[in-house]
């Protein structure tokens, strides 16, 4: 939902000051290193408590200091403008060693509570990595998705990594009697995984396919597939079965050598898999199609919302960064076309160079910041 | 000043104690009676030479073996299995339950080195097959204390290791003939549902019983 102002203490470059964000569309324009993508790693972290950019805590705060703040308020409706109506705040303390997160004066117990309050989507450099990269970061990206979707994928997939390490470290003791017991639970939360990830990929291929073709006009289709480590369709009891039988040959690796931890995500084509014959700019626009589809499957959601009505589209707060200086001018212009248009209560925050033509990328009300050594200046209200 | 320091120090060390809050216990205990802060000290210094651990059940006592193993009030049917010897205060504050303890000292987690042999499984299988010796012989202790082990409840808590600990414990209980149960996970009694998480209403639900 639209943040309507965001405020900041000690963070990164950033100066110390509270930044208007009430608008469907804030352009951030300036050099490399002045501090856009520090904004939006600040409003990344409002929405989930950490940073995109995988750094830990301590390495945020300004030069000379150990911790560092962070606020912002958002419309509980989903509307933006001053007769809105109720407003969620959200404030963010590290104070060196512990992070204290509060939503609307009270404090969080588990940063994962934060998933289902404002849920962001960011597009940055380093999701080209979920196209070209190794199986792990593709993993990671349809882990992100699909627990931002199903409530209870999170703590099946943190109880599943507890027992993997368990069942490695049993495993290099050759603890046979402990196998025994961890096998099932491993097969128990390693099938609600499968499960979860059966059903990302029918909602990704129902569109990925189709949104690929519009914007890259390749003239072949480029699909999502899905294959897991365990074979589909097998049982609990099969499972536990086969654990039991590559047993031996584990113990000699010392490793888990199946399950969704070995899961992989392709993408192909008529001539096999597409990432290995992809051009960069083919490349990056996966990441960018992969983005698309879980912002708007976010924004779409169950087909019902917590009091068992019809679910209204919110979408997440889209964060994007130097993400269309790949893209050829068609390219560009076609993947513009896929975000939330005017009206719909999205919010969508852009880096962009200042020779870049942002002015064509205007679409409905829009901020446009002129950032320079970590301060915004407002420049004007298209 | 030094023995300010050293006090901080040391109580810092406590659970659940930081730097503010040793720093107002050590200035209350320079404030302190002089009787307080001696029987304090002397309390906690034959602390550890009073209280020892049960021979039977692993638990705190100061008798060994302690009140609960020779009560004749006990039900010796049952045993519940408890991770720390501070769960057994716990469960007996609810006085719902009169049978005996079996204190683990832990609970199975190799990713930390902790095997079946670090904890106190092999004397609960002891405890279990001495149960049924007893059923056989013909001494003169009352009915209560000679009694069968019929069932061990496993009360370990409800996490990855706690569920490990608790599916090896049933798998070693296998062949002794005896029922093996698992506290119940949910809902609180008294609680709301719209205050539970997702995760205990999905436990919930898969533990649901009939009526």
């Amino acid at each position: 939902m639209p943040f309507s102002y965001a405020r900041f203490v000690s963070f990164r470059n950033l100066v110390d000051s509270e930044v208007d964000t009430k608008a469907e569309r804030i352009f951030l324009i300036g050099e490399n290193g002045q501090g856009k993508t520090n904004l939006l790693e600040a409003l990344y972290y409002l929405c989930y408590g950490s940073s995109f950019r995988g750094s830990v805590d301590q390495q945020i705060p300004t030069a000379g200091n150990q911790g560092f703040g962070l606020a912002a308020a958002w419309n509980s409706l989903g509307e933006l403008g001053e007769d809105a109506g109720l407003e969620d705040s959200i404030s963010i303390r590290f104070d060196g060693q512990i992070k204290d997160i509060r939503l609307n004066g009270k404090a969080l117990k588990d940063r994962k509570e934060l998933v289902f309050h404002n849920p962001a989507v960011v597009f940055c450099h380093e999701d080209f990595s979920f196209a070209s990269g190794d199986p792990e970061r593709r993993r990671f990206f349809f882990d992100q998705c699909a627990g931002m979707l199903y409530p209870s994928y999170i703590d099946s997939l943190r109880s599943y990594k507890r027992i993997l390490k368990q069942r490695n470290a049993a495993l290099k003791e050759s603890a046979h009697d402990l196998l025994d017991v961890l096998d099932p639970q491993l097969v128990r939360f390693g099938l609600a995984l499968m499960e979860e990830r059966q059903k990302l990929h029918r909602r990704f291929q129902a569109e990925f396919p189709r949104l690929y073709e519009y914007v890259s006009r390749l003239g072949r289709p480029v699909e999502l597939a899905y294959f897991p480590s365990w074979q589909k369709g097998m049982e609990f009891d099969d499972l536990v079965t086969l654990l039991g039988s590559r047993r031996e040959s584990e113990i000699f690796y010392g490793t888990t050598r199946s399950g969704p931890h070995r899961d992989r995500w392709d993408f192909t084509s008529q001539e096999g898999s597409f990432t290995d014959r992809a051009s960069t700019g083919q490349l990056r626009l996966l990441s960018l199609i992969l983005r698309i589809i879980q912002a708007s499957a976010v924004a779409s959601g169950e087909d019902h919302d917590d009091y068992g009505g019809e679910r209204k589209s919110r979408w997440p707060i889209l964060l994007l960064d130097d993400v269309l200086l790949e893209l050829d001018v068609g390219k560009r212009r076609r993947f513009l076309e896929l975000l939330p248009p005017p009206g719909q209560g999205a919010q969508a925050f852009f880096t962009f160079l200042p020779e870049e033509p942002w002015t064509e990328y205007e679409n409905g009300d829009t901020i446009v910041y002129r950032v320079h050594n970590g301060r915004f200046e407002n420049q004007k209200r298209l | 000043m030094k023995a300010i320091e050293d006090l901080v120090s040391l109580l810092t060390r406590l659970p659940g104690i930081g730097r503010k809050s040793a720093l107002r216990m050590t200035y209350y205990l320079l404030k302190a009676d002089q009787g307080y802060t001696q029987a304090l000290a002397e309390r906690i210094g034959s602390l550890q030479g009073e209280i020892h651990f049960c021979s039977i059940c692993g638990s705190y006592t100061e008798v060994d073996p302690c009140a609960v193993c020779t009560g004749l009030d006990r039900d010796r049917r049952i045993i519940c299995v408890v991770e720390q010897p501070q769960d057994v205060l716990t469960i007996e504050a609810s006085k719902e339950y009169k049978g005996l303890y079996h204190v683990l000292g832990g609970l199975l987690s190799p990713l930390d080195g902790i095997g079946p042999d670090k904890l106190r499984i092999a004397s609960l299988v002891h405890r279990v097959r001495e149960g049924r010796s007893k059923e056989n012989s013909h001494d003169s202790v009352s009915e209560n204390h000679k009694a069968m082990v019929e069932e061990v409840v496993l009360a370990t808590n409800p996490t990855v290791e706690g569920d490990t600990t608790a599916l090896y414990i049933r798998k070693v209980l296998e062949r002794e003939g005896v029922r093996v149960t698992r506290l119940a996970t949910g809902i609180p009694v008294g609680g709301d549902l719209e205050y539970a998480d997702r995760l205990t209403l999905a436990r919930s639900f898969r533990g649901r019983m009939p009526l």
